[in-house]
């Protein structure tokens, strides 16, 4: 066996264990974890199709700062041990079938599909993909960066309490502001 | 199987546990979570086909290898968005009902 091989194989193992981690444990907190490691093994994956540079976008994004994002949100939103209601096994059943089945059709697809060969010059270097970028796919780029400008300002805003609401049980529109004239 | 099969085989797999994930949890991150890992499975379709089998598939703009890698950059860049909405959304949620469950947020069913 040797090492290409090898690295495929640990990266793939670690992509698919994580994966299964991240959908079947209870605690939330450990699917997280699932997924980081998830993520981990496609960056490894990545390094093996020679795309250092996207190997490393996908630790930084996904595994720094999604996971870390995700574990805030959990620690804001709900103790760690609140019990869960466990789902009926036939739904579970019914949910692995339907897993099953996609994977079956995708790989039947795939199985038949022509390939072509690999290219002839293989751009891997982090300066093409630079250069793409701000030639060839500038529109998309400029896009993404509205696009995540948005959501960063659309996040705060949703997640922000709101400053003239007033809290849960007190009547709307019936105390008045202390100062506010009679 | 070529080695590009091989790829393809765990980005297949990959995918339908984030699609068993998505159908079988009921908690809003572990959702987030199952369709975050179906996106890294199609950025890892788009990488492996790309570059092991771009061969005579020539662009408008020349060989193909490393746009695979814009497009996944790209498809990163909108999961990280979809990632930081979803979250402040599960946290506003959280505030008003005091629950991530799905099957608690059912208003607009009418």
């Amino acid at each position: 066996m040797n090492w290409d091989a090898f690295l495929f194989g640990s990266s793939a193992a670690l992509a698919l264990i994580g994966a299964l981690f991240a959908v079947s444990l209870k605690n939330i907190f450990h699917n997280i974890l699932g997924f980081a490691l998830a993520l981990v093994g496609v960056a490894g994956l990545f390094l093996t199709l020679g795309s250092d540079f996207l190997a490393i976008v996908l630790l930084l994004v996904y595994v720094g700062a999604l996971g870390i994002a995700m574990v805030y949100a959990v620690m804001l939103s709900q103790p760690l041990d609140t019990p869960r209601t466990p789902r009926s096994l036939p739904k579970i059943a019914g949910s692995a079938l339907l897993a099953a089945l996609v994977a079956m059709a995708l790989w039947l697809v795939i199985r038949r599909a022509h390939f072509p060969g690999p290219p002839e010059v293989l751009e891997v270097a982090p300066q093409w993909i630079g250069r793409r970028l701000l030639q060839d796919y500038v529109l998309a780029f400029e896009l993404i960066s509205v696009l995540l400008v948005v959501a960063m300002i659309g996040a705060v805003m949703v997640a922000r309490r709101d400053p003239g609401r007033r809290a849960p049980g007190t009547a709307a529109g019936t105390a008045p502001r202390p100062g506010a004239p009679r | 199987m070529s080695q590009l099969h091989w790829y393809l085989l765990v980005a297949v797999l990959l995918f339908c546990i984030g699609l068993y994930g998505l159908v079988q949890r009921r908690s809003l991150i572990a959702m987030l979570i199952a369709l975050e890992l179906m996106l890294a499975a199609i950025s890892l379709n788009v990488v492996a086909i790309t570059s092991l089998a771009g061969g005579d598939a020539e662009s408008a703009t020349g060989n193909v290898s490393s746009a695979g890698q814009v497009v996944a950059v790209i498809l990163i860049g909108v999961a990280a968005a979809e990632g930081a909405i979803a979250l402040s959304l599960f946290v506003a949620i959280q505030r008003e009902v005091q629950s991530i469950n799905v099957e608690d947020l059912s208003e607009l069913k009418g």
